[in-house]
């Protein structure tokens, strides 16, 4: 279980987290959903090690994340797919595929082969474009490709932020059925960020809602879609 | 015709020396995003090292492999004592603007480049001393004439693509190189895929130190060994790289034999008094007309 406690991460003097509790149960999908400048992507970034948090604690499976480093956190098993198609345009695809499983490369050479594999049958675009610089793909192809660089690590938690950014309805469409097919059937946790809160809690089994740094609504994600009331108040639709 | 061949001879093997300064240069920058002034200050240090040995009996060989290695080692030294800790001070109020952040790691090597010379002075005394080649320094004969390309222009041609292609090979298909530059293109996106940006940014250091250990190695013979004698080949690596394009390693090895061979036919076309003159004016043309450099990408880093 991904266990948040009463975190706090501050920019200066703008708080960005304050005071955030939430937990995500494993082998399912949770979804945060907010306005813009809820704190959802900080949240992450805390996660993951990238923003320091002034207080309050982090913890997967019973281990506290709290303090290291983004590539330590990656080697415990939590990977960070962070918002905006994060990818190195001047790698190839398979390079940043490979990228993603380098620190496996010792213990588990046989696998990593194996691993790239299945993302190719996740999104086979991406074998058609494996040797193309990832600077010429489509925002869908980087927003899989991206996606691919995290699992390939094998993680048991994924946090994905805001995979719908700038793509058509059909490819996050398809990329969401993805995650979702993945989550059910090889037990990945999954925390999704996402704006589109409706596509966010159709697939998800439980929602956080978040405003202003705080965590508004934590409920079953059919209930919170069922709530006109939240939703007309946070999410203006 | 024999100056023409002597030009062209001359530009090749200084044209690879300067290669090596440039990639050196090109290193540091990508990984670390710093522009190292202390480059050829630790060549200096490590050639002396290597001076002191062969001085006390060692062979040759000996003092190439131990200045190498400890080009490397300064270089992890540099970065772990005085760059990384600097880095990790960009919150505090000296480094709050991004230009200074940027700005005083470049300062901080010109400071590294003066400790090492003058360290080099108290310990091995600031006069010059001459520093050996590992084969001879006279010309070949082809058809009793002496060409103006000796043993020791084939040895360090030779040294150096040897060098140069082993480095495209670990940094094309090895898994530290792609950790590389994974990490040189996109620091977050490295870290997040487990690698561990701080030990890479170290081994630029040390990559980046030991060519430019084995660059002082191979220019001294035909100069002499001072605490100053490789700042010359500082601003000649760094135009160089400028040239190339700051953040491309092809381009710093097309960039130093460009100016291998822009100083060699300024030496023998005009004077060599002229050669520094020339190395400004190139610099200085190239940042007007083409600022990036001849492979530099579009693309403003993120410093």
């Amino acid at each position: 279980m991904l266990e948040i406690k009463n975190l706090v991460t501050s920019f200066g003097s703008v708080i960005a987290l304050n005071g955030i509790s939430m937990t995500a149960n494993e082998s399912v999908i949770t979804t945060v959903i907010g306005a813009n400048g809820a704190g959802k992507s900080t949240l992450l970034r805390t996660i993951s090690g990238l923003e320091k948090p002034s207080a309050g604690s982090i913890s997967w499976k019973g281990q506290s994340l709290l303090g290291k480093r983004p590539e330590e956190i990656v080697r415990m098993g939590v990977a960070h797919v962070p918002e905006g198609h994060a990818v190195i345009s001047a790698l190839s695809v398979e390079e940043n595929i490979a990228m993603g499983a380098l620190f496996r490369r010792r213990k588990y050479k046989s696998d990593i082969a194996a691993a790239t594999d299945e993302m190719f049958t996740l999104f086979p675009r991406l074998l058609e474009r494996r040797k193309q610089l990832a600077g010429t793909l489509s925002g869908g192809e980087r927003q899989m490709l991206a996606i691919s660089r995290a699992l390939v690590a094998r993680p048991s938690l994924l946090l994905l932020d805001e995979p719908s950014l700038g793509l058509a309805p059909l490819v996050v469409e398809q990329i969401i059925d993805s995650i979702n097919t993945l989550s059910r059937t090889t037990g990945l946790t999954v925390l999704l960020v996402e704006q589109n809160a409706n596509t966010a809690l159709n697939v998800a089994d439980h929602g956080v809602l978040l405003a202003l740094g705080k965590v508004v609504a934590d409920r079953p994600a059919h209930e919170l879609k069922a709530d006109a009331n939240l939703r007309a108040a946070y999410l203006g639709y | 015709m024999d100056t023409l061949l002597a030009a062209l001879f001359t530009g090749t093997s200084r044209g690879a020396i300067y290669a090596l300064v440039a990639m050196g240069l090109v290193l540091v920058w990508r990984g670390a995003g710093i522009v190292n002034f202390a480059q050829m200050g630790q060549a200096m240090f490590s050639t002396y090292i290597a001076s002191t040995l062969i001085m006390n009996g060692y062979s040759y060989w000996i003092g190439f492999v131990v200045a190498i290695i400890a080009g490397a080692l300064l270089g992890v030294l540099l970065d772990l004592l005085v760059m990384r800790p600097l880095a990790n001070k960009k919150q505090t109020e000296l480094l709050s603007s991004a230009s200074m952040r940027a700005a005083v790691p470049v300062i901080a090597s010109l400071g590294i480049l003066g400790v090492l010379q003058a360290l080099a002075g108290i310990f091995w005394a600031a006069e010059e001393r001459g520093f050996p080649a590992p084969v001879g320094q006279t010309g070949f004969t082809v058809a009793g004439q002496v060409m103006p390309f000796t043993s020791f222009d084939l040895f360090v041609v030779s040294v150096v693509a040897l060098t140069l292609l082993m480095t495209v090979l670990f940094f094309k298909k090895t898994g530290v190189g792609l950790a590389m530059r994974a990490s040189a293109l996109d620091q977050e996106v490295a870290k997040l895929s487990g690698i561990r940006t701080n030990g890479v940014r170290a081994l630029s250091w040390a990559i980046s130190g030991a060519a430019s250990s084995l660059a002082g190695l191979l220019l001294t013979p035909s100069s002499n060994l001072s605490p100053y004698t490789l700042d010359l080949a500082l601003i000649i690596g760094f135009t160089a790289a400028v040239v190339g394009g700051l953040d491309s390693l092809p381009g710093s090895v097309l960039g130093g034999f460009i100016l291998g061979f822009i100083i060699s036919f300024v030496n023998y076309y005009m004077s060599p008094e002229d050669i520094f003159l020339a190395i400004l004016a190139v610099l200085i043309f190239v940042l007007i007309v083409r600022p990036r450099g001849i492979f530099g990408g579009k693309d403003v880093r993120r410093v």
